[in-house]
């Protein structure tokens, strides 16, 4: 993309807002056509535009966190298989391969090849978690599989449409292999538009000011990112900083912590992190390929860096990420990956804890550390198949001069949004009997974590639920002497009595009137609990979320000292 | 008829009728503590004679204002058993998906206020829990006891069936008569309890001030022998009348800058412009909007403040990006010495320290007066003198001596820097959007629009820049061009094909009840009215719908082929495909109620021949654009003594009544057949 085309800086303006909003465009067409609450409401994908080069010139705002500038290695198995001269206009190609995209294979990519003057110009692409995409066990989040054979089935950069032919053998081949197919190929479509619509765009803005003025533009605006993001990796004191924490198991030996352990090195305007010592690769599904780690990294450093600027090739130059194959975040190839984004929440407060010390006026204590879920599947009255899913928010921790948020989704999610109740009875054959916040969950200090949630499900129809709770042995964790939050916790009342706490559990069966509890974790606290404004307690108390026993317990509080 | 639009925003209170056929206009200081005094004096410098007229228009960001500045009323929300925080949890979105600081939005109501009763109806609007009305009734007395002023009741699936929400909304009413209840269903029949309770909270917080002030207003005016129609300007861009305005303030939230945008929409199809961006500039914000074949894009719903951690409403609005930067602007130094201008405003009282009345704080409009780009002798009309001294004391003060430079260096920044302000906010409505500003125009207007407009177009090479007629009270003359305007929504969720006729009937003739219910309380008679049913459609399995026009229930049972193709032609068009073969279901229907007026007077006026009122000579004077040590000497024109086909070539001064157009070096300003002006920019591009 080098070339001596002038960037006007009215034109770089101009560029720079357009390839966003371009790449918002395309997340709007998507998100609206969508088929699956995965899209729609969870908001479980990403897409933007890609050079020629497979570097990302733009993505949208809003969505998942952690896909961060990841649509690339998709595409560039594309641009290997085919070459640049491989592409013709009406090409549509489809991509979820594990060893090269390393995440679950719900994740499925669709990109198209974008022309301009009969040249090749870059790739618009949106990655959307499909509700199905085969395999041993509906949606996702089993924790028995042991490869990656059993978790669906695998497209490696196949053209679905060729020169705007659609190849209909593979077609048929996922409408016979997925559970939903209407919603997959519904999804498809979506995506599909969602990519022509991009590389349309993107055409008109090269048509507007001349492909090489354009790329110029890009190229200034990475370099202004860069050196952005630089400027704030120098103000970080030299050094190694490491922290550890775990996982609870990987759901199949269930006395077995795993290991998360990071190190990171700052070195003038250059950050490091090293994944060397992240626990191996598990034989259950709880892994992600490299491509995970490097997520993981990437979120924590853009958080500490530039959380406002836009997302672009240039916020990442100055991030080194070492990691060797065979950890939980870069399992070889054939490993199951089906939980792979589950690490990642700790993997990234871990990484934060680690600057702590370093940054005491920038890192929060940990927030609920999971990513919040739960999916109930079965068979409606009618015979027809449903799988619901939900996400859950959870407290964040306690920050340097406020308390931490209430009830939000984790790091990895962003813009991703609860289902709401009223929608989901709709839907699906369940009632909710209880959508609340979690009382006395956010861990203690001057300033406290937020509280976790809790919502109640009672099932109308026999079906099963699958639960994944995580960190349940090393809760959400204080910094600077403030206290740890409570931990997720999930129990099942059976409508005939008795009840049981699960942490993790596939496709568990429910009979109608049964009902399943979810509680979230909350943040921890931030800062010693005695340094509390003794009237932020007393106001805690009043609103319900602390009860009194236990703001005694933390904050020697007495009502009569409220008063 | 005689009819008077008045618009009170945060600084001026700007009044444009049309009395005897002619245009009348004024501009007053507002009265925060009292706004009908503004009112008042509108109506005394406009020479309108109370009783003789027919017909009062107003719009008003005290409903806006009272949010933002959390000063509503102590309010409480009554909620179903189990779902006491729902409106606390919200989505559990963090929109900036980076920032460890995030903030989501705030509630309006305390945790401790808020209250659960057990009652509970299903998805298809079943009763499951009835409601006990005892547990009512003891709840009514804690809310006395507490002093709560307003209360919410938004119950899990009151679209589907509101008879709880009915009967709860009666008992508080009975024991409570002067408990300002809102009830969700009222505001808003539609699915998702989260953003319907936060558009019903929003109703209660900002119910007892914003009624109260209209009921202030209509004792005023009915005092004054006021025998006409009072109308509200609403954010949908329509205009409802004031016993609705009272029970649901909510809808008046944009009422303020929506009535501009549709006066800068009418002008800009009379001018033949397709697409351009009305800049609405007054004394405490900035205002813009795309405005597309002479339509502002209207959206289902927004957020009022900021946008992560904003208030959800989820009630029709124009789409218009604010900021907060006006007239009344306070500009600052901070302890790293950077300057900013704004958040914060003057308002009316005390102002600016040009108006004398002792502030210290400079503003916007003091560094415009520095450098010589308004007149003091001539502002408002010279009813108002302004004081040069004061504002050079308070720059120099303020800014000038912390940051070392002189009082000019001073004011230049001040002015650069809200312009810069603006013009990013404008191009937020622009580029953000993939329209590129070089081939837009602007229509600035509100009392300082004309003055910065032209900078701002530079800024960001807006090629052309239109100021009308009457720039400084625009919005109040949009307000005259406004239609009754009415929007109603139901859920229906169902397969299209499979529908139950009879229930798709009731929903249309329930939906038409309504509205003709409305229309009679306003008396609106059938003969001006127009009903345009939407259906809100999808394919089955999708969840966003496209609200298709109906012409009525039959189009949805029976062959529902028509339907489905104009559904099909509009998912294609805007998200580049359709599926044909898939099966479709509806999620709403939508009705949409307007009136026309009887009188076109005002967009008359707008178009028709410009000829000089007044006649004036032309001065000189000392203006610094962009050099503070290099002033130009400014030709000075006053407006109202242009005749139609005038051009000159800038530097230049044009004053008006209520407005000062700034005319940079090289732009060549053409004043048109009905006298509006045309800016074309010196270099654009």
């Amino acid at each position: 993309m080098k070339n001596n085309a002038q960037a006007h800086p009215i034109t770089v303006e101009v560029v720079r807002n357009s390839i966003v909003a371009y790449a918002d465009e395309m997340a709007n067409a998507l998100c609206k056509s969508a088929y699956n609450m995965m899209i729609y409401e969870v908001r479980d994908f990403c897409c933007g535009l890609i050079d020629t080069q497979g570097r990302m010139i733009s993505q949208n705002r809003g969505g998942l966190p952690i896909f961060l500038a990841d649509l690339g290695v998709a595409v560039k198995d594309g641009i290997k298989r085919y070459g640049l001269d491989g592409f013709k206009p009406g090409d549509v190609l489809i991509m979820n391969h594990g060893e090269v995209c390393g995440q679950h294979l719900n994740n499925v990519v669709i990109y198209c090849p974008c022309f301009f003057e009969g040249e090749i110009v870059g790739f618009a692409a949106s990655r959307a978690h499909w509700v199905d995409i085969g395999g041993m066990r509906i949606g996702f989040g089993s924790t028995i599989t042991s490869e990656i054979f059993a978790e669906g089935i695998q497209m490696r950069s196949l053209k679905i449409f060729e020169e705007g032919k659609r190849n209909d053998t593979l077609w048929q081949i996922i409408k016979d292999n997925v559970r939903f197919p209407e919603a997959a190929l519904g999804d498809l479509r979506a995506q599909m538009a969602c990519a022509q619509l991009g590389a349309r765009r993107y055409a008109e803005l090269l048509a507007r000011y001349g492909r090489a003025t354009v790329e110029a533009c890009i190229e200034k605006i990475w370099d202004q990112a860069d050196l952005k993001v630089r400027h704030v990796v120098a103000q970080i004191p030299d050094g190694v900083y490491t922290a550890e924490s775990a996982l609870d198991n990987d759901g199949r030996t269930l006395d077995k912590p795993i290991r998360i352990k990071v190190t990171v090195e700052i070195e003038g305007d250059k950050f490091t992190v090293d994944l060397s010592e992240m626990n191996p690769q598990t034989p259950g599904p709880l892994n992600s390929g490299e491509s995970g780690g490097i997520a993981a990294a990437r979120v924590a450093f853009k958080a500490l860096t530039s959380p406002d600027l836009d997302v672009n090739e240039g916020c990442f130059r100055s991030l080194n990420v070492v990691i060797p194959p065979g950890t939980i975040v870069s399992a070889r190839p054939g490993a199951a990956i089906g939980l792979w984004s589950i690490a990642l929440p700790t993997t990234i407060d871990t990484i934060l804890k680690a600057l702590a010390p370093a940054l005491p006026d920038v890192v929060p204590a940990a927030h609920k550390g999971d990513m919040g879920g739960c999916s109930f599947y079965g068979f409606r009255n009618d015979g027809s198949r449903f799988l619901l899913m939900n996400i859950f928010g959870g407290g964040w921790g306690g920050r340097p001069a406020e308390d931490g948020e209430d009830a939000s989704v984790s790091v990895c999610q962003g813009d991703v949004r609860n289902s709401p109740v009223e929608l989901q009875e709709i839907r699906y054959p369940i009632m909710v009997d209880e959508h609340a916040l979690r009382e006395n969950s956010g861990g203690a200090g001057k300033y406290r974590g937020g509280l976790g949630v809790r919502i109640t499900y009672r099932v109308l129809v026999p079906c099963k639920v699958t639960i994944n709770n995580e960190r349940t042995k090393i809760p959400p964790w204080g910094v600077h002497g403030g206290g740890d939050a409570a931990h997720n916790i999930s129990v099942i009342e059976s409508h005939a009595g008795g009840e049981r706490t699960v942490f993790k559990g596939t496709e568990i069966p429910l009979e109608p009137g049964d009902r399943v509890l979810f509680d979230t974790a909350g943040g921890g606290g931030y800062g010693k609990p005695d340094e509390r404004d003794p009237r932020a307690v007393a106001n805690d108390v009043a609103q319900g979320y602390l009860s009194s026993d236990l703001a005694r317990k933390y904050y020697n509080y007495t009502a009569q000292a409220a008063e | 008829m005689n009819i008077v639009g008045v618009d009170i925003g945060g600084t001026f209170t700007d009044l444009v009728g049309c009395i005897d056929g002619k245009i009348v206009t004024s501009k007053t200081s507002t009265t925060p503590a009292d706004p009908t005094i503004g009112f008042a004096k509108s109506l005394e410098l406009a020479h309108c004679n109370v009783p003789e007229l027919g017909e009062v228009l107003h719009g008003s960001t005290i409903a806006i204002n009272t949010v933002l500045e959390r000063k509503g009323a102590k309010s409480a929300l009554i909620t179903t058993k189990g779902f006491r925080d729902v409106y606390a949890i919200g989505r559990g979105n963090r929109i900036e998906a980076f920032n460890l600081f995030f903030h989501r939005p705030k509630p309006l109501v305390e945790r401790r206020f808020t209250f659960e009763v057990n009652e509970r109806v299903n998805a298809s609007g079943e009763i499951v829990t009835p409601l006990d009305p005892q547990d009512v009734e003891a709840l009514a007395e804690q809310l006395k006891q507490n002093g709560i002023e307003a209360i919410a009741v938004c119950f899990l699936h009151s679209w589907a069936n509101p008879d709880h929400e009915r009967m709860a909304g009666e008992i508080l009413r009975r024991v409570h008569p002067d408990l300002f209840v809102t009830l969700s269903h009222e505001i808003l029949r539609e699915f998702r309890e989260y953003e319907r309770t936060s558009t019903t909270v929003l109703n209660a917080f900002v119910g007892p001030r914003v009624s109260n002030y209209l009921g202030t207003l209509e004792t005023y005016l009915r005092g004054e022998n006021f025998a006409g129609k009072m109308n509200m300007m609403r954010s949908n861009g329509g205009v409802m009348s004031l016993d609705q305005a009272r029970a649901q303030p909510v809808s008046m939230m944009e009422s303020g800058p929506v009535a501009g945008m549709i006066g800068a929409g009418r002008l800009a199809q009379h001018l033949g412009l397709k697409q351009c961006i009305g800049f609405d500039m007054g004394g405490t914000t900035a205002k813009s909007s795309l405005i597309t074949n002479g339509e502002p894009a209207i959206e289902e719903g927004y957020v009022i403040g900021d946008h992560a951690s904003g208030q959800p409403m989820q009630l029709p609005v124009v789409d218009i990006v604010e900021v907060g930067a006006g007239g009344g602007s306070i500009a600052w130094v901070d302890e790293a010495l950077g300057l900013h201008v704004g958040p914060r405003s003057a308002g009316a009282d005390p102002g600016p320290a040009c108006y004398g009345k002792g502030s210290l704080d400079p503003v916007v409009t003091d560094a415009d007066l520095v450098l010589g780009r308004i007149n003091g002798g001539r502002f408002l009309g010279g009813s108002m003198g302004l004081d040069v001294a004061a504002a050079e004391r308070a720059i120099e003060l303020k800014v000038g001596k912390p940051l070392s430079l002189s009082v000019k260096e001073a004011a230049f920044g001040i002015a650069t820097i809200a312009d810069t302000n603006m013009s990013l906010s404008v191009r937020a409505v622009s580029v953000n959007k993939g329209v590129d500003p070089r081939e837009t125009a602007m229509i600035a207007f509100g009392g300082a629009g004309p003055l910065h407009g032209i900078s701002v177009a530079r800024q960001i090479f807006i090629p052309k820049v239109v100021i009308p007629k009457l720039p400084g009270t625009f919005s109040a003359l949009g307000m005259l061009m406004a239609t009754w305007r009415q929007d109603f929504v139901r859920t229906l969720v169902g397969r299209l094909g499979a529908l139950q006729e009879s229930l798709v009937r009731q929903v249309f003739d329930e939906l038409a009840a309504t509205g003709k219910d409305r229309m009679q309380r306003d008396q609106i008679s059938d003969a001006v009215a127009d009903f345009r049913f939407y259906a809100d459609l999808r394919y089955v399995g999708q969840e966003h719908a496209l609200a298709i026009p109906v012409s009525g229930p039959d189009m949805l049972v029976g062959d529902t082929s028509k339907v489905r193709k104009l559904f099909d032609i509009e998912h294609d068009l805007r998200y580049g495909q359709a599926a044909m073969e898939e099966n479709m279901e509806i999620v709403n229907v939508r009705l949409v109620i307007t009136a026309r007026k009887d009188d076109t007077i005002a967009e008359e006026w707008m178009n028709q021949d410009w000829f000089p009122t007044e006649t004036a000579e032309e001065t000189s004077r000392d203006v610094i654009y962009d050099d503070p040590a290099k002033p130009h000497r400014a030709r000075v024109l006053w407006r109202p003594a242009l005749p139609a086909g005038f051009e000159l070539t800038g530097p230049a001064v044009i004053e008006e009544p209520n407005s000062t157009i700034l005319v940079h070096p090289g732009d060549k300003v053409t004043v048109t057949k009905s006298g509006h002006l045309i800016v074309d920019i010196a270099n654009a591009g």
